[in-house]
Formats: structure tokens, sequence, C-alpha cells
């Protein structure tokens, strides 16, 4: 059972790519579409005489109030006012209205994990930003990510919190021709955290189990997982770009099991947005957490201190590695498990190496 | 030859239904329904028996009977806050005792059916997402239901490890919904304002009422051994299902859940059992592979089992539907648009 269809993939590459295209196009040109004479020709000179964009918040919400005020002064019951404001409104914001009202009548699809691609799509425009413009990340090799069926991609994990996948998942949404909503395992102390679990779950997070991946995979899903856990997310500064030791290879029997095919991704500047130079153990116990980073600026500057830097980042997606030669019962010999980790570990570590050398500075 | 069928619990919403579906197959030959007060509802063709389930007289009783399937409706799953702990125990695992020792007796019996709970897996934040039949006790249990629930299985299970020619049936049920039910649950999805914990949204989910009727019908006509997840597949959110039903979340700390439970319930607002807690701050799903491919029952999904339950509530709805009729869909735009060219 495959969740994504070409069709739907192409359609989701338009809307998450035409979205920010516009927003583009129009940040440095305020003229509104439609009026008479080229927009090109006297931008300077037309734009200050130009009725306000139609996007422009605070005067469709003057209307709206004004046009609303009017409807009740002329007997209209409520309903009935709102309605007829709301018929006025522009298109952009009457979609925007639609959607939350839509949205609040609990009108939207949610898959049986609880992720729902339309909140995603709400929530995208700011890990794009941060994709672009805080760590203007360079992503190769996303041809190699399958458009479709089961796949494992498997990364390096550093950075304290995952920011690492929510950038793999921007990198193929933006690049990818026909792009598809990873599923990535998350360290079930997250879902002890309120917020954080109800955000999790919505944007494609899932306990880390192998139960979960297998079901996963089976259904056809794109499933990334950081085999390093919190041994490579809590390692300290002192150890960046060293892969710590990939669990007891979990995720290759898994792979062979369901016949997915493994992709290696390497992702560099990662380690720098948190430098963990010290830990404590008592905040640890008393937060239920598995470590307890001290950063420069965590916990110093409080909410602050969770920004994290800027560094300059790069994703690697590297070639797949078919494992359908060796078949399901190979995933009781142990001997070849670890081997073909070790092999995937070796992979990913080059990999990183490599990445690391053509990046350069870390932050410039 | 005709099955002959023993329901317990024959008064109560589970056996009243379960008799009802039977009386209408023609494999079943004789019908017998056991319980303390007889049903309320009319059965055309099934014998009432009144006994008490936990008196050892139905030793006696069930052999005289000479059934070959014994349905056990006679569990309460859904603890009530009202009634004590001891009760419920008493009904669920001496009950439970007091049958199989009258199974023992009966040398026809071949099937029984059991009416099992899902709350057996627990509410945990690190559990996996879907429940198989063989997950069952890896996690502690931490209620005094939980343990019940889990005394009862084991006690089944080993009856049916001692004779093997019995084959048992455990059903793993997900709460029920329907507006006929009136359980804690239903009444805490009916109040206008629903508490919920601050920042969580657990995955839920549901069997509709007349499919887990349907279940427990499908599993006496198909018996399996072994436990069988019962629900309806996939999932609904809290927040999602309030949502669809209208209903304003209350969010409430998650620490001060069971305080602000015990003061609304003191208001004379709904109580909720304190399985509740967990449950509405992890969630809890389970995988319905082996109801839908052995037994050959597929449920209504959870949402279609939400949708006629919000349905059906729908009169009681607080919150007059301003959102909808503010911003309107798209055809009652147009259409108000129409009026008003049509006026001009």
């Amino acid at each position: 059972m495959t969740q994504d269809r070409p069709t739907a993939q192409r359609q989701r590459a338009r809307r998450l790519r035409l979205d920010t295209a516009s927003e583009r196009a129009v940040a440095p040109e305020p003229m509104p579409p439609g009026p008479p004479g080229s927009p090109g020709a006297q931008p300077a000179a037309a734009a200050p005489l130009a009725p306000p964009p139609p996007g422009a918040p605070p005067a469709v919400a003057f209307d709206f109030i004004a046009s609303l005020r009017g409807a009740i002064a002329h007997g209209a019951d409520l309903p009935a006012a709102l309605e007829g404001a709301a018929g006025a409104l522009p298109d952009s914001a009457r979609d925007v209205l639609e959607r939350a009202a839509r949205r609040l009548r609990g009108e939207y699809s949610q898959d049986e994990w609880g992720f729902d691609e339309e909140f995603v799509e709400i929530v995208y425009p700011l890990f794009e930003l941060m994709y672009e413009r805080w760590w203007r990340v360079t992503a190769a090799g996303v041809q190699h990510v399958p458009a479709h069926d089961r796949a494992l991609l498997v990364a390096n994990h550093a950075g304290v919190v995952p920011w690492d996948a929510t950038m793999m998942s921007v990198a193929i949404l933006r690049n990818h021709p026909l792009p598809r909503h990873p599923r990535f395992m998350v360290l079930d102390w997250g879902f002890r955290l309120p917020w954080v679990s109800a955000f999790l779950r919505r944007v494609g997070g899932v306990v880390a189990s192998p139960y979960n991946a297998m079901r996963l995979l089976e259904q056809g899903h794109l499933v990334m997982v950081f085999p390093e856990g919190s041994k490579g997310a809590g390692k300290a500064f002192s150890d960046r770009y060293r892969l710590q030791r990939f669990g007891r290879g979990g995720y290759v029997e898994l792979a062979l099991r369901t016949g997915s095919p493994i992709i290696p991704v390497a992702v560099v500047g990662s380690e720098e947005i948190y430098p963990k130079l010290g830990e404590s153990r008592l905040l640890a116990r008393l937060t239920g957490a598995p470590y307890f980073p001290l950063t420069p600026t965590f916990p110093w500057l409080g909410l602050l201190g969770t920004v994290p830097l800027p560094s300059k980042w790069r994703i690697e997606f590297c070639e797949p590695i078919d494992l359908s030669e060796y078949g399901p019962e190979a995933a009781d010999d142990r001997a070849l498990v670890f081997e073909l980790s070790e092999h995937v570990r070796e992979t990913i570590q080059s990999a990183v190496y490599d990445n690391l050398l053509a990046r350069g500075s870390a932050f410039l | 030859m005709g099955r002959r069928v023993l329901i317990t619990g024959v008064a109560g919403f589970w056996g009243t239904e379960l008799a009802r579906c039977l009386e209408r197959s023609p494999e079943v030959e004789y019908l017998a329904g056991l319980d303390v007060r007889p049903p309320a509802a009319d059965l055309a063709r099934t014998e009432f028996i009144r006994a008490d389930i936990r008196n050892p007289l139905i030793s006696k009783l069930l052999p005289q009977t000479r059934v070959d399937t014994v349905v056990h409706c006679d569990v309460l799953l859904v603890p009530e806050p009202g009634k004590a702990p001891e009760q419920l125990h008493d009904i669920n695992v001496i009950g439970s005792l007091q049958l199989l020792a009258a199974c023992e007796r009966t040398e026809e019996v071949r099937t029984i059916v059991v009416r099992g709970s899902a709350a057996i897996y627990g509410a945990e934040p690190n559990a996996p997402e879907f429940f198989t039949e063989d997950m069952a006790g890896r996690f502690p249990f931490r209620t005094r239901f939980q343990r019940d629930i889990g005394e009862l299985e084991s006690y089944f299970e080993n009856f049916s490890r001692r004779f093997s020619h019995v084959s048992v049936t455990t059903l793993r049920f997900q709460p029920t919904l329907g507006t006929a039910i009136d359980s804690p649950l239903t009444r805490y999805l009916q109040q206008p304002v629903v508490p919920t914990q601050l920042g969580f949204d657990p995955l839920l989910q549901f069997i509709h009422s007349e499919d887990a009727v349907g279940a427990l019908e499908a599993a006496v006509m198909r018996p399996v051994r072994g436990p069988v997840n019962v629900a309806g597949p996939g999932s609904v959110s809290l927040s999602r299902l309030l949502r669809l039903a209208g209903k304003i979340p209350l969010p409430v700390p998650a620490p001060l859940f069971s305080t602000a439970l015990g003061l609304g319930g003191r208001l004379g607002l709904g109580r909720l059992p304190p399985e509740a807690v967990p449950w509405l701050r992890n969630g809890l799903t389970i995988d319905t592979t082996r109801l839908e491919e052995e037994i050959g029952f597929r449920p209504r999904s959870t949402l279609e089992a939400v949708e006629d339950f919000v349905e059906e509530l729908h009169g009681r709805r607080v919150l007059p539907d301003l959102r909808a009729a503010a911003i309107g869909n798209a055809a009652a735009r147009n259409g108000s648009r129409r009026r008003s060219r049509s006026r001009a």
C-alpha cells in the first residue's frame, strides 16, 4: 500500500513551491495585480498612489469591521451580517478564514498516525525560512530518495533538538521532483512533553519503536531514523562529526525484513547549532530528560537560549543501498546485520567528512 | 445440529443486543441468558435464567443447559467511579472464576467468547502506536481495573491450555461510542465543556456500538483461539473529536487534571475513572488485522463511529454554528451573491 500517488505529489510540489515563489515575487513589488498599464513601467511613481495590496491585514480587518458595523446598523442579525462582511473580503483573506473555520469544525484529514498534511503546509514557511536564510542549507543527491514506496533514510544525529529531521524534510519537499513527507522516529521522551508531543505527531513524528517503523514501511512510507539516538544528539561539542555506535543495528533488520532500500544521509552543520559544552545530571534527573545540555546560551538566557546558532548546513543524500538480494530471512543473521550496519555508518561518516571539507567555515 | 449458546449478563446493553442478533440466526438452536435481573427488552426465544454469576450454584445450572458456546458479557469494562473497586473485582474476577468452574462441568462446551478490554495494553507515552495481540503485558498494570482485566484474561488463558478442545476468544474492545450507551466516556463527551490536558492531543480509537455487538456475534460464529483486538480502524485525535462534536475544550495543566476531574464530578459534571487520565494524555491505539483476517469482521472506522455519534448528538450542540454561518462555505457564498444580485 503506497500512500502517495504521483499526481498528488506533483500537486504538493506545486502548492509548496508556488507559495514561496509568489511571496518572493510580491515582497519587493507591492503593486496590486490587475491595474492598467504595465506594473514594471513606473513602479516608484505608481506605488504610493495605488490602493493597498489586497493582502494587507490592517486594511482588510478595517474594511471587514466597517461593513459588519454597517450591516448591524441596518438591522441585520449577527450571522447574516458576518456572512455579508465575509463575502466582501478579498479572496486571499477569505481563503484563510475559510480554512480556519473548516479546521475549527474538525474537517481536515489526519492519518492513523496523527499526521496532518494541511498543518504541515501551514507551518512549512517557517521551516523553509530557517532552511534558506538561517542555515543556508545546500542539499545534494535528493534524486536518490525514491519517489514511491517504502524506503529508510538513515542519518547522523546531532544538535540536541532534532532540527536535522525537519531540515531533511524541507530538503526533500523543496528539491525533489515528486516530493513526499517523510515520517521520523522520535525518542519517546518527546512524547511525554506537552505541546511537543502534539506538534510532533502532526508533522509526522512517531515514537521510536521497531513496531512503528515496521508498520510505516509496510504501508509504503518514507521513514527517517537516527540510529545514534540520544548518544548522537547529546554528544559533547568536542566530539562533533564523530559518529557514535549505531545502536544494535535494528534499522538494518527492519530494512531486510521489509525489503526497503537504505539511503544514508550525511548532515553537516547541525553540530554547531547548540554547542554542548557540558551537561547537568541533576537537571536531567529532575526533568526526566535523557540528558540536560549546557551550551553557551542555554539555560543561561532562558527561552532565548533555545534559538539555534546560524551555522551553515550541507545535507547529502547518498546512493541507495539495495538489500533486496538478501531476502527477509537475512534479518536473523546477526553477523550480516552488523556488517551492513557498519557499512552504512562508514558511508555516512565519509560523506560527513567530505561535506565538512566542502563547507569550509562553520558560520560564514 | 444448531448451536446452543448461553450469554451471561443478558440484561446489560451488550447481552441484550447480542441475544437479539443471535435470535435472528438460524444456526442458533437454543439461546439462554443469565443475569440477576430480567432484560428490559423483549427477547423472543431466549430462555432467561435468573442466577448470580458469583454464586457457585451456576456449576449446577450450566451443565443442565447443555450449551456448546458461552459468551461472557457480564464483565464491567468501564469502571464506574460510583462503584466500589471491590465490587468490580467481585464481578470481573470472581464471577469469571465461577463461570469457568461451571464450564469445566459442562462437557458440551467447545467455545467461550469473553468481552475483554484494550485497557490491558496501557496508555503509555513510549508505547508502539498500534498494539498487536501479543503485546499485552509490555507495561506494568497501573490501576486496579487493569490488574483485574489482566487477571481475568490469565484465567481464561489457563483454561484454554488445560482444556485444549475448548477454543477461548478474548475480544479486547476499545471504548464504544453510541448514544444508546451510558458510560463515563459518553457522558464526558456530552458535556458542553470538556476538560482536556493542556498541550496533549492523544490519538484515540473507538468502536461503533453496533459493530461492538457485531464483533461478538462474529466471534461466536467463527471462533478463533486467543485474544483479538476490536476497534474501528484508524484513529482520531482528541482535539479533532471535540471539534467534530462542536464541544469546547477546557485545557487543564496535566498534573492538575485528575483533581479537576474530581472537582467537576462534585459539581455534577461527568466523572471519569482513573484509567482515563493517562488515556487522555497518551492515547491508545490497537491493530485490528486479526479481527479482519481471522474472524472476518470489518467494523466501521473510528472516524465513522465518531461521525455517527456526533450526528446523534447534534441536537444537543451548545454553540450555535456561528463560525459556519459567518464564513460560510463556497456554495453558501455563491448563493448569497446570487441573492443580492436578484434583489438588485
